[in-house]
């Protein structure tokens, strides 16, 4: 279905079609010059085709996913690839796809600046983004006229409310957690305004005045919701995502009003950039992170911390001990888990996920 | 402004213990060198070993016993390997490297203590080996070399991983100190002009903080000297890698491991330099005299990603009786290939560029190029990449690096997995038996 989209995207709308590795790219920016975005994320399962080899095992799934889904002529639908600097090991896959085999179209990257926020970063930000506009155009994309970039900033901003709406009013949302984030993730290839078709109509259909969800609510934080039978596993066992912090997801909803601000359109696009929340592959800002997070919590009335990260991804790793340092103090259940973008949930974390839940349920019924 | 008196008298002991205890630290080492009895030369297939490693260990020696002293009397920095340690040396700090401590635990084989309670804390035992060995050091107060000074500043640089920048962000929590960073985009092709722009305008940032810690304006015709003292010992230090060209090398690639040392910890300092040219010359005699790091040299290999430090002499020994003599290593030639690019006459913009064009920082075809230049010059017939859990910058795309090395510089090659720091990530026997296998393809 993904492919026949993107077909119809470029032949019917003439536009370029870029496959995107995680985690944020500068998406306003795409739709500014035309240009579809398609997330990849893995996918998830086993590697398939001989270059799965080619990265060793304890290299994060994502990437060797990535590398082999792409080498195997996965993406082929997509004009070139846009990997922005995420992680070690996704700045290793973006010289060895192109360079060493695996993919032959153009590999465009986009460099976010590491660390806290500084007159040098925001400067950085402004610069790479013209840069990639540059190379965009390169391979076939127009130029973005202000105003195009100020309508597409503009666009983006009304899907980070609606998402920001349907994630922090989850407990009124009447959809389960794989409905909802089957609609949510539709966001990584949909043209945006299809995705805002969607997302205003999941709005007026499924958002209600009262609470609907009387399951045991819980946060997350981590990754991306792979495989989708975490989701339901939660579900099965009385439990839903009630705060949402998942890198693909929450991570990337933009809240507040930075973006909004009046200036010129590369430094709105900059600020879109800057302002979405902490992200220990960006700002590394620790503390900044935490307070993030615990305000979800408190938020969403969460009653216990699921940290699911992909098995050897040190950014979020190094996080963790904080993580559960700062919600053990406050007297909050953590389980952290790991997966390795399996396509099944494993029994063992099966197992895990139900316990945890029946241990947030006795201790709701206790309180 | 009156002076702090107890600022004052740790001062005067960091003064004592550099210009009277060093020295007596000095006079001891060299009594017991020379009155200890000379051992018969030992059978094995090493050849004599190097006069000045006693030297190494007295630098060493020297560098960490004044560390002790130096906080509240001195700046205090906690370094990477990568970062422009000249700004901070011009400045007066004393330096400390992690890393390089790091690999004393290593040696020592300190981390699975280290790293245990860290590990019940929620640190995954995937993370880098050196952070969890540091940061265990830090929150045990265990070292082996005494005590460390407490930092003022934590001074990182990204062009070697991104690992550090979360491993100094846990430091400067625990320390409750200021983390300065130098942001390196990765350089895939050529280094753009806004990423240069970028670490120079960093740089800028970086002083500003500096200044602030130590109390202290920058001299900048200091930091000039300070740069032409860096780009001397970098000098010397590739004369002294260089010395690996001729056969019999006069020393190993493990050697060479060990006296990285001083390039690393004390770039731009006077005794490193010293240290280089006295090493540099006894390499020199070596090669006129034909004396080699074997007794017998028969196959010359290269050595890629960083050493395996708590096996390197099981393994350096394993290698050397069947005559295999590592001759290179990309890792010990990275502190050649960056440090001689800063000038004195254009500071930040060759400092910019030097310190983005690190190994680490740029592509697979460069990292390749380097790697064919080095099997070329030093005339090797193999090479074993360390496939690194603990390092997965170095070790991406070192499966494709293999086939490309076998193809076109016409040598074989082994790919070895293991972790540069913790033992627990090692399979003795399953490695020694690739190892094995390796040297038997020779023939």
């Amino acid at each position: 279905m993904r492919n026949a989209y993107i077909r119809d995207q470029r032949e019917r709308h003439r536009r370029l079609a870029v496959a995107v590795l995680p985690i944020l790219a500068p998406r306003p920016l795409l739709t500014a010059m035309n240009v579809l975005g398609v997330e990849l994320w893995g996918p998830p399962g086993a590697p398939r085709g001989h270059d799965a080899g080619r990265l060793q095992a304890y290299v994060c799934g994502l990437v060797r996913n990535a590398l082999a889904f792409v080498a195997s002529g996965g993406a082929d639908v997509a004009d070139a690839l846009l990997v922005p600097h995420t992680c070690d090991s996704l700045q290793g896959f973006a010289t060895l796809a192109p360079d060493f085999g695996g993919w032959g179209k153009p590999v465009l990257r986009f460099q976010h600046p590491k660390g806290p926020a500084r007159p040098s970063a925001t400067r950085f930000v402004q610069a790479e983004l013209r840069f990639l506009a540059t190379e965009l155009v390169r391979i076939g994309a127009r130029w973005p006229a202000d105003t195009q970039l100020h309508e597409a900033i503009a666009l983006h901003r009304r899907i980070d409310a609606l998402r920001a709406e349907l994630l922090d009013q989850r407990a009124r949302v009447d959809l389960d957690d794989v409905a909802l984030y089957a609609l949510l993730r539709r966001g990584e290839w949909l043209w945006p305004e299809d995705h805002l078709a969607e997302l205003e109509g999941a709005k007026q259909q499924h958002l209600g005045d009262c609470a609907v969800q009387h399951g045991v609510p819980l946060m997350v934080t981590g990754y991306v919701p792979e495989p989708a039978g975490l989701l339901a596993t939660l579900g099965e066992a009385g439990a839903y995502v009630a705060g949402d912090d998942w890198a693909a997801v929450g991570r990337r909803v933009l809240r507040g009003p930075a973006g909004d601000v009046d200036g010129p359109a590369w430094e709105r696009l900059a600020a879109w950039l800057q302002g979405m929340p902490p992200c220990p592959t960006r700002t590394a800002d620790q503390p900044a992170r935490i307070a993030h997070l615990w305000s979800i919590f408190e938020r969403s009335g969460a009653r216990g911390l699921l940290i699911h990260t992909v098995k050897f991804c040190e950014p979020e790793l190094f996080d963790v001990p904080a993580i559960r340092r700062h919600f053990a103090a406050h007297n909050v259940p953590v389980l952290h888990v790991e997966s390795e973008l399996e396509a099944v949930l494993s029994g063992q974390t099966t197992t895990r996920l139900e316990a945890f839940v029946e241990t947030l349920t006795r201790r709701k019924e206790a309180s | 402004m009156k002076p702090d008196p107890s600022a004052v008298g740790r001062r005067a002991r960091y003064e004592v213990a550099k210009r009277v205890g060093s020295p007596l630290l000095d006079a001891a080492s060299l009594l017991r060198r020379t009155t200890r009895k000379k051992k018969p030369p030992h059978p094995g297939p090493f050849g004599p070993p190097l006069a000045c490693t006693g030297a190494l260990k007295d630098l060493m020696t020297r560098h960490y016993f004044e560390g002790r002293y130096a906080d509240g009397a001195v700046p205090v920095a906690w370094v990477t390997s990568g970062f422009p340690v000249e700004v901070l040396r011009a400045l007066g700090y004393h330096t400390v490297y992690p890393e390089n401590h790091a690999a004393l635990l290593s040696v020592s084989r300190l981390v699975p203590e280290l790293s245990g309670p860290l590990e019940a804390e929620g640190y995954a035992r995937d993370l880098c080996g050196y952070a969890r060995a540091d940061i265990g050091s830090v929150a045990s107060g265990k070292t082996p070399v005494g005590r460390l000074p407490k930092p003022d500043l934590l001074a990182c640089c990204t062009n070697i991983c991104q690992t550090v920048l979360y491993w100094y962000r846990d430091l400067a929590a625990r320390f409750r100190v200021p983390l300065v960073l130098i942001d390196t985009p990765f350089v895939y092709g050529a280094p753009q002009p806004h990423h240069l722009a970028y670490v120079r305008d960093q740089l800028g940032e970086v002083i500003d903080v500096a200044e602030r810690v130590a109390k202290r304006r920058l001299d900048w015709g200091h930091l000039r000297e300070v740069v032409k003292t860096a780009r001397e010992g970098t000098e010397l230090w590739g004369e002294c890698l260089r010395a690996g060209t001729h056969t019999p090398s006069p020393w190993t690639g493990f050697d060479s491991f060990f006296h990285l040392a001083p390039i690393v910890t004390l770039r731009g300092s006077e005794a490193c330099n010293a240290y280089y040219r006295t090493l540099r010359d006894e390499l020199r005699h070596r090669v006129k005299a034909g004396i080699g790091g074997l007794v017998e040299e028969r196959y010359r290999l290269m050595w890629d990603n960083l050493p395996v430090w708590f096996n390197v002499r099981e393994m350096s020994t394993l290698l050397a009786e069947g005559g295999f003599n590592f001759v290179c290593t990309t890792y010990t030639n990275a502190w050649y290939e960056a440090g001689r690019r800063v000038e004195a006459d254009d500071l930040m913009g060759s400092a910019a560029l030097a310190y983005t064009r690190i190994l680490l920082n740029e592509d697979l075809p460069s990292k390749l190029a380097l790697m064919k230049r080095l099997a070329t010059d030093y005339d090797v017939q193999g090479a074993v990449l360390h496939s690194d859990r603990s390092c997965k910058p170095y070790s991406i795309g070192q499966i494709d690096l293999k086939e490309r090395l076998q193809r076109d510089s016409g040598i074989r090659v082994l790919l070895l997995e293991a972790c540069h720091a913790d033992p627990r990530a090692w399979a003795k026997e399953q490695a020694e038996a690739r190892l094995h296998a390796f040297m038997e393809t020779f023939g």
